[in-house]
């Protein structure tokens, strides 16, 4: 069984089809929070490390979520958690892309004992359920955000490496490819110019579903105590602050709903991208190709 | 199979030795850790004071025997710490996809009898919602609005502190209680399986009832369907005794992956409820940076993963006579 | 002040009351409420309770080895399940009889002899002899466990016949009776241990883990079960020698969250829980609820180690601006809702020596001015703390509070939570610059403190800071131990106690209250100051 079907190559340049419903939704979400991440120190009401009124306030006008135990704002401290939990995701997304992409790439193309031995380290890898090895990696290598990353990252390539050596072996199959071979051109070349390019959608899809799980597991290793430092208004760590006081529930509310809405945004675009591309869940690939 | 059954006890041994820091503490106690004595003694009763290769050697070689070494916070073997803690897990998981399908396959068959119409939507949101809830903060907002506000239902734990658990037979206290004739018992637990079940199990109904929807709609395109339609069969009857039945064989299929994701999940729920299971476990022991039990709690998961797969595929090759295994 | 439904703890006047203990020198400010006095002896707590006693409790334990075991809920279980051979009154002052009958020191205060009480029996029947004694000191010496200090003075043990125990010391020791009280020297069965592989010698002794599930004491109740991160379950020794306690069974519950613990006490899942924060316990009440809010010798404090990887430029002006800097009224608002006091020295409010020493209070321009003067202009300190929720006090809240502080004067902090053993292992080896930690005392004495915060060769801190020793310090603690009588010793405990300040090496940052809060038919809940909560007090009404 071939783990994924290859997506016949289509411009979608002119008619992004997948862009209506929930993934619009989804996608003005998504810009909004960036935004927000981005301009947040220009015009944020208050610092979220200050003690701006009494400690463990009701939500009201002023304090649109209450204050924490600390007296610091907790919507304010929410939104600033936005600028922590995108960029380690996108870092964690990027990198195992790369990483994943670059050992998949060889796997398949080059095939043979080179194929076995990387297999073997992906297939080991994604033998785990993913927070069991990311907690294991980050205990290790000492707890905080950075280490946190590092695991999530190690995490997380084996997947795109995968999929990946699936649509290389896919794609190498073609004609013009073997044309290509045929009149001398490098592997390398063939790598880069043919089939790479064909692999991006499913890699793409992928990558915008995963995103929203890596938002999920980074808030999770905060959670447990592995990820960030206080006073960082990481959004797992907030939720162990509600969790100290729990009655004061909007202090962790704000970090809960904050993860909710960005998860569902990428999962409302990752749905729209996957009915469209019609790329298989990695439910269907996990462990057998 | 073995070979990845190994490579996965190395990849956690070597994992496990990374760490800058010391699990003597746990084994001495503070105070004793400038007492060179007492720390040469701990750290050969416990192999430390080995070459990291000899321990690894020595590792592989209890593991094949079933010893995971013991734990330095409990102080037993991890081995029957797992065992004990087993149960609890399984029970939760097990619940919970009994909700997970339950309420998955009733949101599928909504969805694909009104495709894309409101409901059909309606169904997908809520399933999403449930991918999409980080499981400590939807865990935390039922105890406090159930347990802490309403009071209808039971706090975290498996049983209330003045109850006592059922003499062990299975080691689910439900079925234990059912099996001992007391029903108290069984309420009790029950009532205290509710909440964690329907967290960890919510984060299912969106897989469940997106791979019902698609399947009945490919049956509903058949042409049994169809015809048992123009003979003028309720649709009620359609679906339930014609399509419904072939649209779950491919379902059945994703039980055991489920499962997989089930004992994942459990790792926060369990945290949030105090539940004391393997998730729990895991959490505490990363925590503690207790070595042999954070190797044997991830080989577990490992080969609980490994399992589901293999289950996975036996029961593909069943119901797919098309695939062989090979 | 919170609304509490009822508050029958007393707010006693803490210091300047006197210090007439004529046996030790004991805290002076008694805690123990009117109402709890009266139901606390061991007698009448006999309310016939047939069912078992639920008390919710995160447990802290680190063993449940009588010689090894060093936490506060070891306090607990170690005084209902071992005995010692003196207890502390209700009063928290007065030493009154246990395992032995009497006892008498010799004029300077090195030698000791204790005469048992011919009835007392281990819950085996065996009898309680002079040789339990000796093999249970013994071999807290020899295993260094973590309170073997209580028995560092000790020269040696005779025992001339069963009934007579006689300690001969290395140095003149006024605390040692109050040392003797400790639950960590509660007696163990020899014969029984030893028959599980207890040994004197941490290279032969297997017996640790016999004693996570079994229990060789004389106390009220016996050990019936333990299972780590759930529950530790006692019976009522029915063999018991004196009067027997009110429960057949008592029943800790592993219950870390303060939350979880007042839920479960109002929803009498649980009959007792200790461990609220002022914001839990904010508005608990009713009929069927007692809580009290009474003043305790716990504490948590601040630790600077300039001997610590990293923690160099922590010189004594460095370290006086840090102490200026804290804002204390906030961090006592901040970690408890303003239910604690501030605390002067590391000798805890309330003990001998305490009497009269200067609060410490913010000065912002004052420590500004000390890290100019010492050329600081940017400084960054690692500050790793464990993640605990101890007395109420959440140290990530209290420790962010103090980073905040701190950064009006320039200095950044790190913070850091780790699990206490990994925070342990830490300290020990690296030392850690700028950390957090928490005491309750052992015992009744002063000296306790100055053994464990003192810049004296061999103590805790001054092995974790690794500051230069504070010559001053252990001819002071000699007369006091040497001292008859206790004017004069709470003369010398003072002067100790403004040489750890000046060390800047401890900075208490609360004092909190303790409350206590269970179900009101249940009777005989106290605080005790050596032993946390006497089990065998408590009775249902």
């Amino acid at each position: 069984m071939t783990a994924v079907e290859t997506t016949p190559f289509r411009s979608r340049r002119r008619s992004p089809a997948w862009l209506r419903g929930p993934a619009l939704v989804g996608v003005i979400t998504l810009v909004l929070w960036v935004l927000v991440a981005v301009t947040l120190p220009w015009w944020s009401p208050s610092d979220p490390l200050e003690q701006v009124a009494d400690r463990l306030l009701g939500p009201s006008f002023s304090h649109l979520m209450g204050t924490d135990a600390l007296g610091r704002d907790v919507f304010v401290r929410a939104l600033w958690g936005a600028r922590i939990s995108l960029p380690v995701a996108a870092i964690v997304i990027v990198s195992s892309v790369m990483i994943g992409t670059i050992v998949g790439a060889i796997a398949g193309f080059f095939g043979g004992w080179i194929d076995s031995v990387l297999m073997r380290a992906v297939d080991i890898t994604m033998a785990f359920p993913p927070i069991l090895l990311a907690m294991a990696i980050t205990a290790s290598l000492g707890p905080g955000i950075g280490n946190a990353l590092i695991a999530m990252v190690l995490v997380w390539w084996p997947i795109y490496a995968r999929l990946l050596r699936a649509q290389v072996i896919a794609v190498k199959q073609r004609e013009y490819v073997e044309s290509a071979h045929a009149i001398g051109a490098s592997r390398w070349l063939i790598l880069r110019r043919y089939i790479l390019p064909m692999s991006y959608t499913p890699v793409l899809v992928n990558a915008t579903m995963d995103f929203g799980q890596v938002v999920l597991l980074t808030a999770s290793l905060s959670f447990i105590g592995l990820g960030a430092r206080p006073p960082s208004p990481e959004w797992g760590a907030m939720i162990t602050e509600g969790a100290t006081n729990f009655y004061q529930w909007w202090i962790a509310a704000a970090a809960g709903i904050a993860i909710f809405l960005v998860v569902l945004a990428f999962n409302f675009v990752g749905d729209g991208l996957r009915d469209t591309f019609d790329v298989k869940d990695l439910g269907d690939i996990k462990d057998r190709n | 199979m073995p070979l990845l059954l190994l490579g996965i006890a190395t990849i956690v041994f070597v994992v496990s030795r990374l760490t800058p820091a010391d699990p003597l503490v746990s084994i001495v106690g503070e105070r004793n850790l400038n007492n060179p004595e007492v720390v040469a003694a701990a750290k050969q009763r416990w192999g430390l004071d080995e070459s990291l290769p000899v321990q690894y050697a020595q590792y592989m070689k209890n593991l094949m025997q079933g010893d995971m070494g013991t734990s330095f916070t409990t102080r037993k073997p991890v081995f029957d710490d797992l065992v004990d803690r087993l149960p609890a897990t399984l029970e939760l998981t097990a619940t919970a996809m009994v909700i997970g399908l339950v309420f998955g396959i009733g949101l599928g068959v909504l969805a694909a009898r009104n495709r894309n119409r409101f409901i059909d939507h309606i169904a997908r949101f809520f399933a999403l919602i449930g991918s999409s809830l980080p499981a400590f903060w939807a865990g935390l907002l039922l105890l406090y609005v159930f347990y802490a506000r309403l009071g209808w239902l039971p706090g975290p734990g498996r049983l209330d502190p003045r109850a006592t658990a059922p003499d062990e037979i299975t080691g689910f206290y439900t079925v234990d209680a059912l099996l001992h004739g007391d029903f108290g018992g069984l309420r009790a637990a029950l009532a205290h399986l509710i909440l964690p079940a329907s967290v960890l199990g919510w984060g299912v109904v969106g897989i469940v009832s997106r791979l019902v929807r698609a399947s009945l709609l490919d049956e509903f395109s058949m042409e049994y369907v169809r015809v048992a339609r123009a003979m003028g069969l309720r649709e009620r009857t359609v679906v339930n005794s014609h399509a419904l039945r072939n649209a779950l064989l491919p379902t059945i299929t994703i039980v055991a992956f489920t499962f997989a994701f089930l004992l994942t999940g459990a790792v926060l729920t369990e945290t949030v409820f105090s539940w004391p299971g393997v998730g729990s476990y895991a959490v505490e022991s990363s925590r503690n940076l207790d070595f042999p039990a954070i190797i044997g709690v991830t080989i577990l998961g490992g080969f609980a993963f490994l399992m589901t797969n293999l289950v996975t595929d036996v029961i593909y090759a069943f119901a797919d006579p098309r695939i062989r295994l090979t | 002040m919170i609304a509490l439904g009822l508050i029958t703890g007393l707010l006693v006047a803490a210091c300047g009351s006197d210090d007439a203990s004529p046996d030790a020198g004991t805290p002076d400010g008694s805690v123990s409420s009117s109402q709890a006095t009266d139901d606390a002896t061991g007698d009448s707590a006999g309310g016939g309770s047939e069912t078992a006693l639920v008390i919710a409790r995160g447990m802290d334990v680190n063993s449940l080895d009588p010689q090894r075991a060093y936490c506060d809920t070891c306090q607990i279980f170690m005084t209902a399940v071992y005995e010692t051979l003196i207890g502390l009154d209700v009063d928290n002052t007065t030493l009154v009889p246990r395992l032995a009958t009497a006892w008498e020191s010799n004029a300077d205060q090195t030698e000791f002899t204790f005469t048992l009480d011919p009835t007392a029996t281990f819950a085996d029947g065996s009898p309680v002899m002079s040789a339990d004694v000796k093999f249970s000191w013994e071999r807290q010496q020899g295993l260094q466990g973590s309170a073997s200090y209580l028995v560092g003075s000790i020269a040696s043990i005779e025992t001339p016949n069963d009934a007579t125990v006689k300690v001969t010391l290395t140095a003149p020791n006024s605390a040692f009776l109050a040392q003797v009280n400790a639950p960590y020297l509660g007696i163990v069965n020899q014969e029984l241990a030893e028959a599980h592989g207890a040994t004197a010698d941490p290279e032969t002794d297997t017996a640790e883990e016999w004693f996570l599930s079994n229990s060789a004491g004389s106390g009220p109740f016996t050990l019936a079960a333990y299972t780590a991160g759930s529950e530790l379950r006692l019976a009522r020794n029915e063999a018991y020698w004196g009067a027997a306690p009110a429960f057949p069974e008592v029943l800790i519950k592993e219950t870390p969250q303060a939350v979880s613990q007042r839920q479960q006490l109002e929803q009498g899942a649980v009959d007792i829980a200790m461990q609220l924060s002022a914001d839990v316990a904010d508005g608990l009440g009713g009929d069927d609820l007692v809580i009290e809010q009474v003043p305790s010798f716990n504490y948590v404090y601040l630790a600077l180690s300039p001997g610590a990887v990293g923690g160099e430029q922590l010189s004594p002006e460095v370290r006086e601006a840090i102490r200026l800097a804290l804002d204390y009224e906030g961090l006592i608002d901040a970690t408890v809702g303003g239910a604690g006091r501030a605390q002067a020295s590391p000798i805890p409010n309330g003990f001998a020596g305490t009497d009269g020493l200067a609060v410490p209070a913010q000065d912002l321009d004052a420590a500004k001015q000390l890290l100019a003067d010492a050329g600081i202009t940017e400084l960054t300190l690692d500050a790793t703390y464990p993640s605990l929720n101890v007395y109420g006090v959440d140290f990530s809240t209290a420790m962010q509070k103090v980073q905040t502080d701190l950064q009006e004067v320039g200095i950044q902090l790190e913070l850091n939570p780790v699990e206490i053993a990994v925070w342990a292992e830490q300290i020990g080896a690296d030392g850690i610059p700028v950390t957090m930690l928490y005491f309750a005392p052992d015992h009744t004495d002063s000296s306790q403190y100055v053994q464990y915060f003192g810049l004296m060769e061999g103590t805790q801190w001054q092995g974790w800071s690794k500051a230069d020793a504070n010559p001053a310090e252990a001819p002071l603690l000699d007369q006091a131990f040497a001292a008859q009588d206790a004017t004069e010793r709470a003369a010398l405990y003072s002067q100790l106690a403004e040489a750890m300040i000046a060390d800047q090496i401890i900075i208490p940052v609360v004092n909190p209250d303790l409350f206590l809060a269970s179900r009101s038919n249940i009777t005989g809940v106290r605080y005790s100051a050596c032993c946390n909560l006497v089990l065998a007090e408590l009775g249902r009404s």
